[in-house]
């Protein structure tokens, strides 16, 4: 069976100019340095040909070649979940809306599935772009723990992996938004407020 | 107000900063009567705790007098005298309820922080670190408490702030860390590090029904305070080999249960400074002197209690003897929550008076040169109160 694909598009045509980048500045002068070089354009046209990233399953970046929403070419896929300590009713009703549904910030979000109390899907759209879509699957924990809400989030990639390795770089990845906002919810839901430290006083100026 | 705030490694300065306000419903605002510096303040003080930014406001020992308060706190009102415990925890979470308050899951803002570190993430604590919320700390004139309906606890008018300021930490924690040795007749527990942790550590075997106590430090002051207020008797480290001492007080067995109150910085011979060199070249983060002691020395099926406190990897970890001689580890922030009341009846009834660590009182406008003090254990220096 072929291994998936996991590289996106633009981090294809991104390796092949970065590796003959590489192969050619090598070649002009050749030295022990500038060969290391040359490998590593190798390495790079060699994932662009395979269409794949050793790298990228410890990374947790996760490409879907195929994803289920027609007018995206290739998502980013991430996921999480939580457990909070309330009724599957209460969590579905708070999810419901658009301000609390766990999407990444800026962009208009629509309801595409409302199955109370189970499931919850939308589209996210800047203009009339998708720009991501995303899932919530709730059950009942088990031992009455209250409500596991598994969440699904796909985007569509600007710059490959390099424009996700920079959201990392500055700490507003799409795992990290949907993190915290899934323990917004849990937070709002379970004490009524959300621990902050926003407007509290401090020696810096 | 004049907090004490950090601002490098062993650069902390008292500064004046805006009062704090209330900022959730759940909150209140105490105006701080006494606070105190904790060991594990001498972490972030040594620069070893990840995650302080300069301008941090440091402390989270201290309790004093209610303010104001928010919207939806009905059981505080201005006026009230309390001590505010060092985790903070809403009280409705899957951990409140099992009373694993410094698991609270809903008090970490910063949780993605801790998640990235150690997996999931603990409580929120008082000026510890914006791995554990970047709160404001106590070591102030006021500080603004968080989902103020579950942590702090009225105290009555009989007792002074001295007695009552350690519910908020330090006597809670060296109580959990003998209650974790899960104390049985005739037992012999053995605690490494006789600072106010560990003194309290010794006092609370003694109460839950220890034989024996064994204090082990390198400071005779301490190893003397251990000695005289509860009975202890001590090893100083720098003197005795600790594991053939144990091993003949114990009759060939060791102790039944070993608790650590040192953690990340621990001090001892040469391994000492293999750990110091590690650390220094960020190969491990903390010093596991005592705990790989303590490890050795318990006795098969015995317990190890830890109460100092890590932040990350530890190396050389004598897995095999864990393994094989069927040791097991009891650890974690303490759940003061679950403790002050018990606590504060046993002070009210006289059977502890935990004032007896503290050394030296000073002025908050003095913080400077009391954590220095307390770091370099000057003038047999065991704990400092500050009076802001």
């Amino acid at each position: 069976m072929p291994r998936p694909l996991n590289l996106t598009r633009a981090d294809r045509l991104g390796y092949v100019v970065g590796g003959i980048a590489l192969m050619v500045w090598a070649l002009r002068k050749p030295t022990v340095a500038r060969t290391g070089a040359a490998g590593l354009g190798g390495w790079l046209l060699y994932q662009a040909y395979t269409g794949r990233n050793p790298m990228f399953k410890p990374l947790g970046i996760r490409v879907n070649p195929q994803p289920a929403d027609t007018e995206a070419n290739e998502t980013i896929v991430v996921e999480d979940a939580i457990t909070i300590s309330r009724p599957r009713a209460e969590v579905y009703a708070f999810l419901q809306t658009a301000d609390n549904l766990p999407s990444l910030a800026g962009e208009a979000v629509q309801i595409t599935r409302d199955v109370a109390p189970d499931e919850l899907a939308w589209r996210a759209t800047r203009g009339d772009r998708l720009m991501h879509f995303g899932s919530l699957a709730l059950r009942d924990a088990p031992g009455g723990r209250g409500t596991i809400v598994a969440a699904r989030l796909e985007y569509l990639p600007t710059g490959g992996s390099l424009g996700i390795a920079l959201s990392h770089l500055m700490g507003r990845s799409p795992q990290r938004v949907l993190g915290d906002k899934l323990r917004r919810a849990r937070s709002l839901l379970e004490t009524g407020e959300i621990a902050t430290t926003n407007g509290q006083s401090t020696g810096r100026r | 107000m004049r907090a004490v705030c950090w601002h490098d490694k062993l650069d902390v300065r008292v500064e004046n900063v805006p009062d704090p306000q209330i900022l959730n419903p759940r909150d209140a605002i105490v105006r701080v009567k006494a606070t105190a510096i904790c060991g594990s303040d001498l972490h972030l003080y040594g620069g070893f705790v990840p995650g302080m930014v300069k301008g941090d406001i440091l402390g989270h020992e201290f309790m004093g007098e209610v303010v104001e308060v928010g919207s939806a706190i009905k059981n505080l009102h201005p006026g009230d005298r309390v001590v505010v415990p060092f985790p903070i925890a809403c009280g409705n979470c899957f951990f409140c309820r099992k009373a694993l308050f410094s698991l609270c899951e809903n008090s970490n803002p910063n949780a993605w922080m801790a998640e990235k570190v150690w997996g999931y993430s603990p409580c929120g604590i008082f000026g510890y670190s914006h791995l554990l919320g970047g709160y404001a700390g106590g070591q102030a004139e006021y500080a603004r408490v968080p989902f103020a309906d579950v942590g702090p606890i009225k105290v009555p008018a009989g007792l002074t702030d001295e007695q009552v300021l350690f519910l908020s930490d330090i006597l809670p924690t060296g109580y959990m860390a003998a209650e974790n040795c899960d104390i049985q007749r005739g037992d012999t527990i053995a605690v490494w590090g006789c600072g106010p942790v560990g003194q309290f550590a010794i006092a609370a075997a003694f109460m839950l029904g220890a034989e024996r106590v064994i204090a082990i430090d390198r400071f005779p002051e301490r190893l003397r305070l251990a000695a005289t207020a509860h009975g202890a008797e001590p090893i100083n480290y720098t003197e005795d080999d600790v594991l053939a001492a144990l091993k003949e007080i114990t009759g060939g067995r060791g102790p039944d249960a070993c608790i650590d109150a040192v953690g990340m910085e621990a001090h001892a011979h040469l391994a000492f400074a293999y750990d110091r060199v590690k650390q220094a070249m960020m190969l491990e983060t903390d010093r596991p002197v005592a705990l790989r002691e303590a490890i050795m020395a318990c006795r098969s099926g015995g317990t190890i209690s830890v109460a100092g406190v890590y932040g990350g990897m530890i190396d050389k970890f004598p897995a095999g003897t864990l393994m094989n001689r069927s040791l097991t580890i009891r650890t974690g922030q303490t759940h003061v929550q679950r403790y002050m009341r018990p606590l504060l009846e046993r002070i009210e009834k006289g059977e502890i008076d935990p004032s007896f660590v503290v050394t030296h009182r000073m002025a908050l406008d003095d913080a400077p040169q009391a954590y220095r003090m307390f770091r370099d254990k000057q003038d047999d220096c065991i704990k400092v109160v500050l009076k802001p």
